[in-house]
């Protein structure tokens, strides 16, 4: 019985999900040995652009499979029964993490084509943007905790190497070196996490993990991963907070934030796009999965009030990390400096929406509040990427980042100035967008939770965004000018996307009641008790059903 | 009072191991140098990786009663031997994760590596001081 022969027919149709991410990877490293042959640029943009397409149709079929399903889809790699071998497990909560990010991915590779025009080096760039979507879609549908490690080093190893493209420029390097050294160090915490929970539950499989965590599913035990070494209590909550501290390095929430405003501002724009809406959503998804999916509020961890004291150490460098984000955005002269202080602000409201998990406080209320966190990442996400994409245009036509020297150049992009006012009322919370509906769900929640601080903290981390957001503004829109510029043609494809993204935003805003409505259905679906019992129960079906076939 | 012997040497044994990652998580935020960086991360990184092959260990040798070697003579062997080699054989898994943990760690190295040397062709110096200064330039 030990010995476990690869299952020769599949038991469901889900290669959709298997197919995605090594596809992915392997687009992404064959185009360097296409550039020992093929020299021309026409080449790369259509072949990034038909990958990017591709993974946007895969992902989209994928959430309509769990949508019309109504459960959590498994694919097992090499036919290996899930516990043992790699398995990707994608719920509703990660299918729409994973559309996002497909979408933006292939909206930000279109403006790329616009981006590299003239550019050396974009053989290497594509393939690095590749693999950052491999390392991003990776992350987001896994359901093995090792292979989350092994992606998150996909992920930021293509972050460290665009953070440096412009290699010559002594702030990029300095920039790279700083985020790749603690991210290498924060990762390899990430790896000791996983070692422990290894150590302790025996296995690596996701569910299976959030089974053993569970004292009631302890009969449904499998045999193949049944080893307990040392105290499993003090494991979980070692591991947990290794795992916390990467997740919230890669999430740049407080203490570890420093990195960011150095590593978005220095890589090419499309990139910084790419990883201040996209890649720190990862830290946020990740810290999910491990304190709803693996350790939820009926699991081992909340012995001793352990979880509530992680809830607690969440929720408190969520609203500093807001607070000072907002403050220090205030000042920056640097565009895109100041939106990336913007990004670490809504991390901390998003990490905010996370801590909403108290074992006090009745499930129908942390439904709320996990649904206002997926709807302020997808609102942030789109808004933060419409926002770099469209003040990349005024930097090329302006030739400088900096805010005061950029004065007035709006006046003669009237349509990217009016993008990139509907980017910055997304951020502000203006009731148009989603911006704002996701805000107030936020509020709505602590405020049916009887937490008052926590409310009026995202009140408060708004009103201080609100000023920095509206000195942009000014200064793009309406300050007289300081240098006389002249307008220049050839944007229209920039234009392009840039108009779709601010369209989108008021699309989200406008149809806001029906997305609350299929969010909080996600998320009731995937994170809240029921939820995690679907992605159990997902789990051992697959299991006996492979059990069948091989006996 | 007996002494334990293995529980004594495991416990320095994982004691050592949390004073390393300490001290190079100090090397890592502290140290000036960018060389002297790659290698505390180099020691961080080993030590988790020494760490998780421990894990993998399901018995520990016993000078009073000495293990069998995990080895099966047999060529059919009974329920009875089985049973005793899953108890003694070091669980291959963790070694399968290291592997995969090294191979990563050399890519992030080499990246290092080479960012370090371009840092030094830009800047003349690898000292993180020095480079602070240079880039208020």
């Amino acid at each position: 019985m030990i010995k476990v022969y690869g299952m020769s027919s599949p038991i469901e149709p889900t290669q959709s999900v298997g197919i995605l991410v090594p596809l992915l990877g392997i687009a992404a490293f064959t185009i360097p040995l296409f550039s020992l042959k093929i020299r021309r640029k026409e080449f790369y943009d259509y072949y990034t652009l038909l990958f990017s397409l591709i993974a946007f149709t895969l992902t989209l079929y994928n959430t309509w499979l769990v949508w019309s399903r109504g459960k959590p889809i498994l694919y097992a790699y090499g036919g290996w029964i899930p516990p043992l071998g790699i398995s990707y497990e994608v719920d509703m909560f990660s299918a729409i993490l994973g559309l996002l990010s497909a979408l933006v991915m292939l909206l930000i590779t279109i403006y790329s084509i616009w981006y590299t025009r003239g550019m050396d080096g974009y053989e290497w760039y594509y393939t690095l943007l590749l693999g950052l979507e491999t390392g991003l879609l990776g992350c987001i549908y896994t359901g093995d905790v090792f292979n989350l490690f092994v992606m998150i080093e996909v992920l930021a190893i293509s972050a460290y190497g665009l953070v440096a493209f412009y290699r010559s420029r002594i702030q990029a390097v300095e920039a790279a070196i700083k985020y790749a050294f603690i991210g290498a160090a924060a990762t390899t915490l990430y790896f000791l996490a996983v070692v422990f929970i290894y150590a302790s539950f025996g296995s690596l499989n996701i569910a299976d993990i959030a089974i053993k965590s569970r004292e009631v599913y302890r009969a449904f035990t499998n045999i193949f991963s049944d080893g307990v070494f040392g105290n499993i209590f003090v494991a979980s909550a070692t591991s947990i907070a290794l795992a916390l501290w990467a997740f919230t390095f890669k999430a740049a929430v407080f203490p570890n934030h420093f990195w960011l405003p150095d590593a978005h501002p220095e890589a090419p724009t499309p990139v910084s796009a790419a990883l201040s809406g996209l890649v720190v959503n990862i830290g946020a998804y990740a810290t999910i999965r491990f304190l709803y999916t693996l350790f939820g509020v009926d699991s081992i961890l909340t012995t001793f009030g352990y979880r509530d004291f992680v809830m607690w150490v969440l929720l408190i460098l969520g609203i500093v990390s807001g607070v000072i984000g907002a403050l220090l955005m205030i000042i920056q002269d640097d565009v895109k400096r100041l939106l990336a202080y913007s990004t670490i602000s809504h991390m901390g409201l998003i990490f905010m929406g996370i801590a909403i998990g108290f074992s006090n406080i009745p499930e129908y209320i942390v439904n709320i509040g996990l649904t206002a966190t997926l709807y302020h990442i997808i609102n942030h996400s789109i808004g933060k990427a419409l926002l770099f994409l469209a003040v990349g245009i005024l930097i090329w036509a302006s030739g400088t980042r900096s805010l005061s020297r950029m004065a007035g150049i709006g006046k003669l992009y009237p349509l990217v100035t009016v993008s990139i006012v509907v980017g910055f009322l997304q951020l502000m919370g203006f009731p148009i967008c989603g911006g704002f509906f996701s805000k107030l769900l936020l509020y709505e929640a602590y405020v049916a939770a009887g937490m008052i601080i926590p409310a009026l903290m995202v009140v408060v981390i708004s009103a201080i965004s609100v000023v920095a957001y509206i000195k942009v503004i000014y200064t793009i829109w309406i300050r007289p000018p300081i240098v006389a510029y002249e307008r220049k043609s050839g944007i229209a494809l920039a234009l392009a996307i840039v108009l779709f993204m601010a369209l989108m935003c008021i699309m989200l805003g406008l149809a806001a009641p029906i997305v609350i409505q299929w969010l909080t259905d996600s998320v009731v679906s995937s994170l809240s008790k029921e939820g995690v019992e679907n992605y159990i129960n997902a789990f051992l079906e697959f299991y006996r059903e492979a059990l069948k076939h091989l006996s | 009072m007996v002494i334990n012997v293995n529980v004594y040497l495991f416990t320095i044994l994982i004691l050592c191991m949390f004073v390393n990652l300490g001290i190079s998580l100090y090397g890592i935020l502290s140290r000036p140098s960018l060389i002297k960086k790659i290698i505390a991360l180099t020691i961080f990184s080993d030590t988790a990786n020494t760490f998780a092959i421990i894990i993998g260990y399901r018995s520990w040798p016993n000078p009073y009663h000495p293990l069998r070697p995990p080895v099966l003579t047999v060529i059919e062997p009974s329920r009875g031997d089985i049973e005793y080699f899953t108890l003694v054989a070091v669980d291959p898994l963790p070694q399968a994760l290291v592997l995969t943990a090294i191979v990563i760690g050399l890519a992030i190295i080499l990246f290092l590596v080479f960012l370090t040397l371009q840092m030094y062709r830009l800047c003349g110096t690898t000292d993180v001081r020095k480079i602070a200064k240079l880039r208020r330039w």
